[in-house]
């Protein structure tokens, strides 16, 4: 069974497509990068697969169902920028935000979830800063932390909006490990990024967006220099790495 | 300092106050929080018309609680999905209700003395019903916080990403906004409808100062209810018995409140002064060029 299968899809709010013409597949153990300039709509669709942002035309299906009921199925890791480092929460809690579905409204947290807990903070490499409050760490280890609840929730399809944006070359690195080890364990992956040099090194399949799907394959096939230019306009001047 | 409290109407006043603290300190936590000071404010306002006509119809309690269960629901329906921005919705609903609850209390003869009862409460004059009602209010509201913490503490910190975990956010806004209606009409009578939002947002404000744990800021908000709720009845008490000057119990009782948040600003920053720095780690050129 496909993780995400999009067929003919489109995007948008309030009935306005953002993203259009999207088909894609991707199976256990891949990683699809999405690639294309501010605006594109890779934000959108990452929330149209978490049932966040409807699904105007087309076929969608994620892990065997609709976005809608598949909702709270799919893991989201979300830009660092958009959460408030101020506010009163330490590490450890935000990762058990990733199990609060499973432990459920009433009981308390038990032995697993803690385990999951700390286990999901080694790999990302931060279990000695368990106790240290969110807005303290550095973007990078506070992109890792999120990654970390993610992987608490034990999904079997993983979003991440811009992981590496704002993040350093050491918490890069961890990310790029950890995602590696995710998917090698059969977790299908989809993250955006501007980053062209990572795309290339992680993508199994590239999906090349900009208010449409201008191409989608293996890096080899997408990161061209034609279709880059199609995709983000004339403006576009590429350099080799 | 026990002496007043030996006098039953104190005693009973100082109950009420600590049976507010109880639910004031956790719930002014989720208000600061989520940064609904003026959502607030705009319920102890909009559950006014409410408290009035419960009042002519002599059943003030049930007035109050459908005013507020009706505004909380208006509240968030108004304010979810970005329809209207939340502070325009919320003060077109604040003086809409503010002004019909002023009308139908000016038709009264005893237009200035109720006004002034319901804006400020009567902390010195609480019942022995009263205090049941509260008493029946405070479970309710904390047995709906201690369901509902984990999912809108998450959604607080990350409303995306607690939609993505399949959390219903309008939802959990509605319970929230609901919460601190009731907490209104608990307190409505005792601190009026103009004070009781002082009892909703300065209690977590000052506690953020002293901490940085949500539950910490709990325990100490309620600590600092109690206390102000203590050192107010007592100043008053004592102002007027011994040197005959007239200072209403609830407004000193916020007055406290405001000089221990005041008190404690100087503590925050000196806490941020010694927080060690963050350590940067080694820069990439990506993060360099942005």
């Amino acid at each position: 069974m496909a993780a995400l299968r999009y067929a003919g899809v489109s995007v948008g709010y309030d009935r306005t497509p953002v993203l259009t013409h999207v088909d894609l597949e991707l199976r256990a153990g891949q990683r699809l990068i999405l690639v294309g300039p501010n605006g594109a709509g890779k934000s959108t669709l990452i929330k149209s697969v978490l049932g966040l942002v409807p699904v105007l035309a087309g076929e969608a299906t994620v892990l065997g169902e609709s976005p809608a009921a598949a909702r709270g199925r799919a893991g989201y890791v979300p830009q660092i920028d958009t959460l408030d480092a101020d506010f009163p929460v330490s590490v450890r809690q935000v990762v058990m935000m990733g199990r609060y579905r499973r432990i459920g409204w009433w009981r308390p947290a038990r032995p697993a979830d803690r385990r999951a807990v700390a286990e999901a903070l080694e790999l990302v490499g931060l279990a000695d800063r368990a106790g240290h409050r969110f807005g303290t760490l550095s973007g990078g280890q506070r992109q890792r932390v999120l990654l970390a609840r993610a992987i608490a929730a034990e999904p079997r399809l993983l979003l991440l909006d811009e992981p590496f944006n704002g993040v350093d070359a050491v918490s890069q690195e961890a990310i790029v490990r950890v995602l590696r080890e995710l998917s090698a364990a059969g977790t299908a992956l989809v993250l955006s990024t501007h980053d062209l040099t990572v795309a290339r090194e992680l993508a199994d399949l590239v999906c090349l967006v900009n208010g449409r799907q201008w191409a989608v394959g293996t890096p080899g096939e997408t990161l061209t220099a034609g279709k880059l230019r199609s995709a983000y306009g004339g403006g576009l001047v590429l350099v080799a790495p | 300092m026990i002496e007043p409290f030996t006098v039953p109407f104190m005693a009973r006043a100082l109950t009420e106050i600590l049976l507010l603290a109880v639910i004031c300190g956790p719930v002014s936590v989720f208000v600061f929080a989520r940064r609904l000071s003026f959502t607030s404010d705009a319920l102890t306002h909009t559950v006014f018309p409410g408290v009035v006509i419960g009042f002519m119809a002599g059943q003030l309690f049930a007035g109050a609680l459908v005013a507020a269960i009706v505004t909380a629901v208006a509240l968030t329906l108004l304010t979810a999905g970005g329809r209207v921005s939340d502070d325009a919705a919320t003060a077109v609903l604040l003086t809409a209700m503010f002004s019909i609850g002023v009308v139908l209390v000016s038709r009264r003869s005893s237009y200035t003395s109720d006004l002034t009862s319901f804006l400020f409460g009567r902390l010195l004059t609480v019942t022995p019903r009263q205090i049941a009602e509260t008493a029946v209010l405070a479970v309710v509201v904390l047995v709906a916080l201690a369901v509902g913490a984990r999912a809108m503490v998450f959604r607080t910190f990350d409303p995306a990403g607690a939609a993505a975990a399949g959390y219903r956010v309008v939802w959990l806004d509605l319970w929230l906004n609901l919460i601190v209606a009731l907490v209104v009409v608990a307190a409505v009578r005792a601190v009026g409808t103009i004070l009781v939002v002082a009892l909703l947002i300065v209690p977590a404000a000052a506690a953020r100062m002293l901490t940085n744990q949500l539950v910490g800021m709990a325990v100490v908000g309620t600590v600092l209810i109690a206390g102000a709720g203590y050192g107010g009845l007592w100043a008053s008490w004592t102002a007027s018995i011994q040197y005959g000057v007239a200072l209403t119990s609830a407004s000193s009782v916020v007055l406290l409140l405001v000089a221990a948040y005041l008190l404690l600003v100087p503590v925050r920053l000196l806490r941020r002064r010694r927080r060690d720095p963050v350590v940067p780690e080694r820069n990439s050129a990506h993060e360099l060029v942005g």
